[in-house]
């Protein structure tokens, strides 16, 4: 340990000390996991040796069938993301633009936005079957109400003048949304995306924990009851990067526009 | 004054009467045969369902259970998620070390990792609160840091012109003008940790109300299944509501 | 550094020592432009009981003056001494008033003024008996239990005042407190301070860049040069004491108002030629 001190202390110059410190931080997580692991003492079997976590990793990404599994889910996610945006943006464009509407609907959505959406999944289930309909339309719903949301906000936070010059155009109201409203919300719409993804992400993925025979869901609870850590770590840490990495991908679509746009 | 009374009531009115025509709707299709009232009951009979719910299958205590485990996660979330934020705001190198980490794990699906507290911690509430903390955590890690971070210069300008000492200008100045946003993270991250402690409940089998939704489904008993998923979106309701208005009570200023 | 030569002595016979006494005061500040002298070799003293106004445009380096003075920024050369005693940070003889929004927002008007007396250490009843002398003074009473977004922005100004003055300091340090005040509020707020001043004997130094305002209170005016901030003149105002503001109509004011903006219209211009370079010859 003091000598990874004296070491780092002239490579001050290439890295910042910034850099230092998560190396550090990044270092002192796994040497205590391993020194856990080695132990034995504490969360035996729940904490495998890194080296075993990598070989498990390395064999997921070298496996046919996990990619298999991998597209069942996103292409549950991605139809879930579909209806389930789609009709949150229309539903958002509607009650941002009528008022009337807006004060007597937003409310509902406002409110059961943050209700627990998984406890829907019986009822899907009885709906749409076992199969990935039911996983779709968990998906529908959680990101139905951000997308929605943040539409209907994005929609009042238009420019009220951008609106009176596409009226005084005389555009349709077909024009008018492709036109003015939306590319106008364009960042809020984006954002509503990028929420609505991590959301869609989450119903998806516990759906098939609960009941699937695929998935990505499916395989970490496989990995549960057959009690194989290394493969749940394996499965837990390549979902966790695919997931961030998206959404810094959305994110980042919206961030590198307004940029542009200003 | 009437006007305006009215201008409320109509929008109110709207949604509450389309709400109301929605179930009628529905209860005819039902009734008429054009939906299967075996995939979706009748809401006459969701609507009875509710009492032989609330006795048989206890909701009281059920929520007792769910609301006890929302209070440690809260608990956790208050010790752990402001300690944190604390920390990272006073120690500027860890903040800008691993503020971005903590952000990317405010966007992970981390409630996906319940199968491994499920190994480490069995099926108990252990595991439903750790969850929930876990799933709340980033949110007040965060907020806590913006509440400290946008402290106004002037402030702290006052302090030091008082001679406060570090501690005093701490729990004087920095901690008083957080407390608002340090508020809005808390609640946010209880947000986080009730729908998840429902949803681990649900999906583990094990505790109050959302076990009780797997446990009626289970038995195929519809109209309790409709009534139990309608009482657990009432109290999340209200739960939100509640703590939206304490929200904007704490902020009279703006 | 103190060999400076007084740029501008007191006129006024001083029988007592100068309660402060700036001396040389040199802050430069490093810029991506290269090193930028805000203030050059300020001096100035400030007898006891009297009232100092320091008026300058925009840029001339008031505010860095107001901060070194608080003792809230250092790394400048000169002195600046009280009551004999060189400052090295924030000074308890010195209370600073500043120009931003600064009453707590989360305590009532009470709590707000009694907050030096707390962090005094004094016990709560004497604390709230002290505060509600202040608040008296500033005409506040009835408001005690208010939180500061429930009164205008004049009222929480008088808070602040309150609270500096609480604390019971030799020398009211204000920065531009009306600045961000309507004209009518300024000129009243103006005799609320004359009236403090003189009841209390309070020696005040007001920073600011309003000439009526400075020519309504101040004993004597230290016109700034626009940057570096150097003294470009100490005009002494004998007007007659007690004032209140309705000697802005006199011609006397109007005088020393008319000679005061002489000098300060060249500053000003040279500072707003200056600005519009900057901005690339583009109106602001």
């Amino acid at each position: 340990m003091a000598e990874t001190g004296r070491l780092s202390a002239p490579a001050a110059p290439l890295a910042s000390p910034v850099t230092l410190v998560r190396i550090a931080i990044v270092a002192a997580i796994l040497v205590t996991w391993e020194a856990v692991a080695a132990s034995g003492l504490l969360f035996r079997d729940v904490v495998p040796s890194l080296l075993v976590i990598g070989r498990a990793t390395a064999g997921l990404l070298a496996d046919k069938t996990y990619y298999w599994h991998l597209g069942v889910t996103a292409g549950e996610v991605g139809i879930g993301l579909l209806i389930g945006g789609l009709s949150g943006l229309a539903v958002g464009i509607l009650l941002g633009s009528n008022r009337l509407l807006g004060r007597a609907f937003e409310a509902y959505l406002y409110y059961l936005g943050p209700t627990p959406k998984i406890i829907f999944f019986p009822v899907m289930i009885m709906w749409f079957g076992v199969g990935p309909g039911s996983k779709v339309a968990m998906g529908t719903i959680s990101c139905f109400f951000p997308v929605a949301l943040s539409a209907a906000a994005g929609m009042r936070e238009i420019n009220p003048v951008l609106i009176r010059v596409g009226r005084s155009f005389r555009a349709s109201t077909w024009q008018m949304v492709t036109k003015i409203y939306l590319p106008a919300m364009r960042l809020p719409a984006i954002n509503g995306v990028r929420l609505g993804l991590g959301v869609a992400i989450i119903g998806t993925l516990l759906a098939e924990t609960k009941l699937s025979n695929r998935g990505i869901g499916f395989l970490i609870i496989n990995a549960y009851s057959t009690f194989d850590m290394p493969r749940m770590y394996a499965l837990l840490i390549v979902l966790f990067v695919l997931s961030i990495g998206v959404n810094a991908v959305v994110g980042r679509l919206g961030g590198v526009d307004s940029i542009r746009r200003a | 004054m009437i006007a305006r009374a009215q201008r409320n009531l109509v929008p109110a009115a709207l949604g509450f009467g389309a709400l109301l025509a929605f179930i009628v709707f529905v209860e005819v299709l039902i009734r008429t045969g054009a939906v299967n009232r075996f995939i979706v009951p009748m809401p006459s009979q969701i609507a009875g369902a509710f009492e032989r719910v609330i006795v048989e299958e206890d909701i009281p205590h059920r929520f007792l259970i769910t609301a006890r485990e929302a209070f440690w996660a809260t608990v956790l979330l208050a010790v752990f998620g402001i300690g944190i934020g604390v920390l990272l705001y006073r120690v500027r190198l860890l903040r800008s070390a691993t503020e971005t980490w903590v952000a990317a794990m405010a966007s992970a699906p981390t409630v996906l990792m319940y199968p491994l507290f499920l190994v480490i911690f069995g099926r108990s509430e252990r595991t439903i609160i750790m969850m929930g903390f876990v799933a709340g955590l980033p949110a007040v890690i965060l907020k806590t840091i913006e509440g400290l971070a946008g402290t106004r210069r002037v402030l702290i300008d006052v302090g030091r012109s008082f001679k406060l000492t570090e501690v005093q200008l701490f729990w004087k100045i920095f901690f008083p003008a957080a407390l608002p946003t340090m508020f809005v993270g808390l609640r946010l991250g209880m947000i986080f940790a009730l729908i998840n402690i429902v949803g681990v409940e649900f999906l583990i089998n094990f505790g109050g109300l959302g076990q009780l939704i797997n446990d009626l489904a289970e038995r195929y008993d519809l109209p309790g299944t409709y009534a139990a998923i309608c009482f657990v979106i009432l109290v999340s309701v209200v739960f939100f509501f509640l703590t939206d208005r304490l929200e904007k009570w704490l902020r009279p200023a703006d | 550094m103190s060999s400076v030569t007084r740029a501008a002595a007191a006129p006024r016979a001083q029988s007592a020592a100068p309660v402060l006494v700036v001396d040389g005061i040199v802050k430069r500040f490093e810029t991506p432009d290269g090193v930028m002298t805000a203030v050059d070799h300020i001096s100035f003293d400030v007898a006891p009981g009297e009232f100092l106004a320091v008026i300058g445009p925009s840029g001339c380096g008031k505010s860095t003056l107001f901060n070194i003075i608080g003792g809230l920024l250092d790394g400048y050369e000169g002195r600046v001494a009280v009551s004999g005693e060189t400052l090295k940070g924030p000074h308890a003889s010195i209370g600073m008033v500043f120009q931003e929004e600064s009453t707590f927002p989360w305590r009532t008007v009470t709590d707000n003024v009694a907050f030096p007396l707390e962090i005094a250490g004094l016990p709560k009843a004497q604390r709230v008996e002290r505060a509600r002398h202040f608040i008296d003074l500033v005409g506040l009473s009835g408001f005690e239990n208010r939180y500061p977004a429930e009164l205008s922005g004049g009222m929480r100004q008088r808070v602040a005042i309150a609270r500096t003055l609480a604390s019971e300091p030799k020398i009211l340090l204000m920065d531009e407190p009306f600045g961000a005040l309507d004209e009518q509020t300024r000129l009243l707020l103006g005799d609320k301070v004359l009236q403090i001043q003189d009841q209390l004997k309070q020696t005040c130094l007001l920073i600011t860049h309003n000439i009526t305002e400075a020519v309504q209170l101040a004993d004597r005016v230290l016109v700034m040069t626009y940057r570096p901030g150097t003294v470009k003149r100490m005009v002494p105002i004998e007007l007659p004491r007690p004032r209140s503001s309705e000697i802005v109509s006199s011609d006397a004011f109007g005088r020393y108002v008319a000679q005061i903006w002489g000098d300060l219209r060249e500053e000003a211009s040279r500072g707003m030629r200056d600005d519009e370079a900057h901005r690339g010859g583009g109106a602001p």
